[in-house]
């Protein structure tokens, strides 16, 4: 059997509770503009610019900043990797093929909206969107892989 | 590429299901292979013409468009 390079199936459940839980926390919180909310910590950073505001710029030090947005995105992230990329139940060459075609699809479909929101998006708003942009070619592969993989499924019970 | 695995599983009285098991697939892999949505590999097809005890011409055969 050929290396892949998935997660095991019994690990899809839980991440993918895990995965919308987070999912509709992190759409929630950028949509009412909630990131507003701090969590000050002290936190060691490779870069830190504010820009002119800024007091203390500068490389590999420690800072202060909100980690609001490290408590939502690393689960967000991880959870929606190992949902996205674990194994079906019956994991066969159809499956395989499933998945890469939804994963080129996912691919075109992200970037070409990532391009429209270049075009269409100015402003603060923009910021939003490129927050989107850090998860959504996950969610739109999810989305595909999950609808293909039901369709076949209904096309073998109406068989039945 | 055509492929008569429906009649194959029908003389020797077989479910879909029973050959995805045997063959190591999905049962719906099984289904759109009947139905012409999926052309299996080459593995996959030596796989199938082994439980029917055929060779893999008896069972697949080339299309006008492949």
């Amino acid at each position: 059997m050929k290396k892949t390079y998935l997660f095991p199936y019994r690990s899809k459940k839980v991440s993918g509770v895990v995965f919308f839980l987070t999912l509709f926390i992190v759409l929630t919180v950028i949509l009412f503009d909630l990131d507003l909310i701090e969590i000050p910590s002290k936190v060691f950073a490779v870069a830190v610019d504010y820009g002119v505001f800024g007091k203390n710029n500068g490389w590999l030090m420690w800072t202060e900043d909100s980690i609001t947005d490290e408590i939502l995105f690393i689960p967000l992230i991880s959870s929606g990797l190992i949902y996205a990329f674990s194994k079906e139940k019956v994991e066969d060459e159809m499956v395989s093929k499933i998945r890469l075609d939804s994963l080129v699809w996912a691919t075109y479909f992200n970037y070409t909206l990532i391009i429209l929101s270049y075009v269409f998006f100015y402003g603060f708003v923009f910021f939003d969107v490129m927050m989107i942009a850090l998860f959504s070619h996950l969610l739109f592969f999810i989305i595909r892989f999950r609808w293909m993989m039901f369709k076949q499924n209904k096309l073998a019970t109406d068989e039945e | 590429m055509k492929n008569n695995i429906k009649v194959q599983r029908a003389m020797v009285n077989m479910t879909q299901a029973e050959l995805a098991e045997k063959v190591g697939v999905s049962r719906q892999t099984i289904n759109a292979m009947e139905l012409g949505k999926y052309v299996p590999s080459t593995v996959l097809a030596l796989k199938i013409a082994q439980i029917f005890r055929k060779t893999v011409n008896e069972i697949f055969e080339l299309e006008e468009a492949d």
